[in-house]
C-alpha cells in the first residue's frame, strides 16, 4: 500500500507496457496516435513562435516594429492595459479600482476555504469584501473622490457583476426550488411558472428589459442606477436556472429522510438546512459549478445595454488607428483573463466533488 | 434577438413619445440642472467618431460635437458626460432620458422621425457607402467587377444597397457577409474578397490603416447616401433649435475663417455685423437660445470650428487623412452650409 504514496515512479517497464498498451497496440492505433501527436506539437510550435518568439514586447513598438518581428504584438497590452482592467474609471483613480479587484478576489479565495464555511463567517467574509469593494470603486467618502457606476468598466466591472449576480441569485434560486416544492399547489404552480417564464426568455432580452425598459414603466424612486436594475436582472435568470439545478438535486434526496426528521419533529427550517440543502448541493454541484461558469461567461452580455466590461474595454483598446491591426492580441489577452478565472472555478468545483465524495465512500 | 430588441424599443418609443410632448422645451432646463449633458459614447470604438485614449479619454468627431453643444449650454467643454451606448440602445436611451441628444453616425431616416418620434438637425456630415477594391484587380468601377468577391458587414444596410446596385448595372457578386468589422476586414486584406463594401468613413478609415494603402483604391460608386444628424426627442424645438445653432456656428466660423486660434482678434474687430453678434461683441445671440451672448465664442474658442473638429478627428491631423469630399463646405465643393445669422 505504501508504493501508492511514493509519488511519480520513474517510468518504468510496466508504463512502458501501458503506453504500448493504449496508444500503440496496432498500426492503425499507431498511425493516430503519432498524427495526433504530431498535429497537437505543430499547433503548439506555431502558437509558441508566434506568442513568444518572434513577439514584440516593448511598449514603444508600434505597427511597424510589430509587422517586421512577425509575431504577436503584445505592445498593445503593454500601452493599453490599463483601459482593459479598468474601462473608463478616472485614471488618476485607476489605483482603487486595482484594489477593489484584489479584494473581490481575496473574498472569492477565502470563501472557498473551508475553515470559513459556517454561515457567519461566510456572510462576513462576504460583506466585508463586498463593502470594501463598493467604497473602493464608489469612492465619495473617507477622502476618496465620488466615482459614479456608469464610469466603472472592464474587469472590475465583469467581476462585480459577477459576484452580485452570484450573492444575490443564490438565495433567490434557494427561495424558488424550495417554493417550488411546496405543498400548497398555487405556490408550487406560480412559481413554476415564473421559473419557466425567465427561462423562456434570452438573457439578452431580460438585460435589455431590466436597463432601457423599465424606467419608462417604474417611478423613478425604485429604479435607481442602471448598473443595479442589470444586476437584478442578470441574478433573476441566473436564480430561475439554478433553483431547478438545486431541485435536481433534491430530488436525489430520499423521501424517506424527511419524513423520518419530520417524525423526530425536527422543525422545517432545520429539515431544510441541515439534511435537505446539504445533500441537495452536493448532489447539484457539478451542474452548479457550470452555472457559475456559465454565469461569468454572459457577464459580457451587458455591453448590449452599454456598459464598458471586460470585452467592450478590449474592444475599445485595439479600437484606435494605432492599434486597430493588434485585435488578435487583444482577444487572446482577454481570453487568457477569462481563462484564468474559469479555470480557477472548475478546478475549485473538482476539489469540492473530491473533498464531499469523502463522505459517501 | 434583433426582434425582441426592436419590439422593447418600439414599445419604449411609443409610451415616450406620448410623455416628451408634454415636457416640451424642458430639456435645457434639466441639462442645467444636471449640470453636465449627456451625450452617447459607444461601446468599444468606432474610429475617427469616438475612440478612447490611452488615459480613457473619448475624442472623434462624434464626441466633438457634444463637446461643442455643452460648451454652447455651459461654456466648459468638460461639463459634458459620455454615456457608453451600443447602437440598439440609441432610441430607448434617448426616449428614457439616459441621454439628451444622440450623436453618433445616426441617419436621419423615415421611421426615425415619423415611428420613433424624434427630430433631427440640418446634417453634419454627408455618408456614403462606398466600395474599395484591391488595385491589382484594375477595376475602374463596380461596373468591371462582374463575378467578383465582395465582403459586406452582415445584416446591415450595405447587404441591401450591394445588391440593388449590382442588379441596377446587371453584374453578379457573390457577397460573403460577416458581421464583426475587424474580421470583415481581415477578409478583405487577406484577399478572400476583390471588394469591399462599407460605409464611407469606415472604408477610408480601414484603408488609411491597412499595410498598404496604394493597394486598394475606392471606387467612385456611391451606393448610397445618408446624410447624419443629431438626434433629440420630439416635441422640444427650442432644444433642437440649441443643436442646429451649435452645429451652425461651427460652420459659419469655418466660413468666416474663425478658429480658436484668431476669435479673440475677430471678437475685438469683428469683420462683419454677423460676426460681431455670433461672438457677442454686440448682444442678441444667446438670449432667443435660452443662452449666454457669448456662448458661439466660447464654442468656438474652446472647441474649434467645423474644420478644426474634422481635421483632428478624421483629416489630416488625425492618422486617417480623409478628405472633406462631401463633407466640405458649399464654397469647396461640399454639402455643408451655415443659416443666416441677422
Amino acid at each position: 500500500m505504501t508504493a501508492i504514496d511514493t509519488g511519480p515512479v520513474p517510468l518504468g517497464p510496466t508504463q512502458l507496457r501501458r503506453l504500448r498498451r493504449d496508444y500503440f497496440s496496432s498500426p492503425v492505433s499507431t498511425l493516430i496516435s503519432v498524427l495526433c501527436f504530431g498535429l497537437l506539437l505543430s499547433i503548439g510550435w506555431v502558437l509558441f513562435d508566434w506568442g513568444v518568439l518572434r513577439a514584440t514586447f516593448a511598449a514603444e513598438a508600434r505597427q511597424p516594429e510589430c509587422q517586421a518581428a512577425g509575431g504577436a504584438c503584445w505592445s498593445v497590452i503593454a500601452n493599453r492595459w490599463r483601459l482593459i482592467f479598468f474601462g473608463l474609471y478616472p485614471y488618476e483613480e485607476q489605483w482603487r479600482s486595482a484594489l477593489a479587484c484584489v479584494a473581490v478576489i481575496v473574498t472569492m479565495v477565502l470563501s472557498c476555504i473551508p475553515v470559513f464555511w459556517t454561515g457567519k463567517r461566510l456572510t462576513a467574509v462576504w460583506a466585508l469584501g463586498f463593502l470594501t469593494f463598493y467604497v473602493l470603486m464608489k469612492g465619495g467618502m473617507l477622502g476618496l473622490l465620488l466615482v459614479r457606476e456608469e464610469q466603472w468598466g472592464g474587469l472590475a466591472l465583469t467581476l462585480f457583476i459577477f459576484v452580485a449576480t452570484a450573492i444575490i441569485g443564490m438565495p433567490l434560486a434557494i427561495a424558488f426550488a424550495l417554493l417550488r416544492n411546496s405543498t400548497l399547489p398555487w405556490i408550487a404552480k406560480t412559481t413554476g411558472a415564473v421559473i419557466d417564464a425567465v427561462r423562456s426568455l434570452p438573457l439578452i432580452s431580460i438585460l435589455f428589459t431590466f436597463a432601457i425598459v423599465l424606467p419608462f414603466v417604474l417611478p423613478d424612486f425604485v429604479l435607481q442606477e442602471k448598473l443595479y436594475r442589470v444586476i437584478a436582472g442578470s441574478a433573476l435568470f441566473f436564480a430561475a436556472y439554478q433553483a431547478e439545478i438545486i431541485r435536481g438535486g433534491m430530488q436525489g434526496v430520499a423521501k424517506g429522510q424527511d419524513e423520518a426528521a419530520m417524525s423526530l419533529g425536527i422543525p422545517y427550517r432545520h429539515r431544510v438546512a441541515r439534511i435537505l440543502l446539504p445533500q441537495a448541493f452536493r448532489n447539484a454541484l457539478p451542474a452548479t459549478i457550470n452555472q457559475f461558469v456559465i454565469t461569468f461567461m454572459e457577464t459580457s452580455l451587458v455591453v448590449i445595454v452599454g456598459f464598458f466590461e471586460l470585452l467592450s474595454s478590449a474592444n475599445a483598446a485595439f479600437g484606435t488607428s494605432d492599434w486597430t491591426f493588434a485585435f488578435v492580441e487583444v482577444y487572446v489577452f482577454v481570453a487568457f483573463l477569462y481563462f484564468i478565472f474559469v479555470f480557477g472555478l472548475s478546478r475549485y468545483g473538482a476539489y469540492l466533488e473530491r473533498r464531499m465524495a469523502t463522505g459517501q465512500r | 434577438m434583433t426582434s425582441i430588441l426592436k419590439t422593447a424599443v418600439l414599445a419604449g418609443g411609443f409610451v415616450l413619445s406620448a410623455a416628451a410632448a408634454q415636457a416640451a422645451s424642458e430639456t435645457l432646463k434639466t441639462v442645467q440642472e444636471r449640470g453636465a449633458l449627456n451625450c452617447p459614447g459607444h461601446t468599444g470604438s468606432y474610429l475617427g467618431f469616438a475612440e478612447v485614449d490611452d488615459k480613457g479619454n473619448w475624442k472623434g468627431l462624434d464626441v466633438d460635437l457634444c463637446r461643442a453643444v455643452a460648451t454652447a449650454i455651459f461654456g466648459d467643454p468638460s461639463s459634458l458626460k459620455i454615456i457608453p451606448l451600443s447602437w440598439a440602445q440609441r432610441w430607448p436611451s434617448l426616449q428614457s432620458g439616459d441621454v439628451d441628444i444622440i450623436i453618433k453616425a445616426s441617419g436621419g431616416t423615415l421611421s426615425r422621425d415619423t415611428e420613433l418620434g424624434l427630430q433631427f438637425s440640418s446634417s453634419y456630415y454627408l455618408g456614403t457607402t462606398k466600395v474599395m477594391a484591391h488595385k491589382e484587380l484594375g477595376l475602374e468601377s463596380l461596373a468591371d467587377a462582374d463575378g467578383g468577391t465582395i465582403c459586406i458587414p452582415a445584416g446591415a444596410s450595405q447587404e441591401r444597397q450591394v445588391a440593388s446596385y449590382a442588379e441596377r448595372l446587371g453584374i453578379t457578386l457573390e457577397t460573403v457577409a460577416i458581421e464583426k468589422t475587424e474580421e470583415l476586414e481581415d477578409a478583405y486584406f487577406s484577399g478572400r474578397c476583390d471588394l469591399y463594401a462599407q460605409w464611407g468613413p469606415v472604408l477610408a478609415i480601414a484603408r488609411s490603416i491597412s499595410d498598404n494603402p496604394d493597394d486598394h483604391v475606392l471606387l467612385p460608386d456611391v451606393l448610397a447616401v445618408e446624410p447624419e444628424v443629431m438626434i433629440v426627442r420630439q416635441g422640444d424645438d427650442e432644444w433642437l433649435d440649441i443643436a442646429n445653432w451649435t452645429l451652425s456656428v461651427l460652420l459659419f466660423a469655418e466660413q468666416e475663417g474663425i478658429t480658436s486660434e484668431n476669435v479673440d482678434e475677430m471678437k475685438a474687430n469683428p469683420p462683419s455685423n454677423e460676426v460681431g453678434k455670433m461672438l457677442g461683441a454686440t448682444p442678441g445671440m444667446g438670449t432667443p437660445l435660452g443662452l449666454s451672448d457669448d456662448w458661439a465664442y466660447n464654442v468656438i474658442k474652446k472647441v474649434g470650428n467645423y474644420s478644426e473638429i474634422f481635421q483632428r478627428s478624421l483629416g489630416q491631423d488625425s492618422p486617417y487623412k480623409m478628405p472633406r469630399d462631401l463633407t466640405a463646405l458649399w464654397n469647396a465643393g461640399g454639402v455643408l452650409f451655415p443659416f443666416v445669422i441677422d
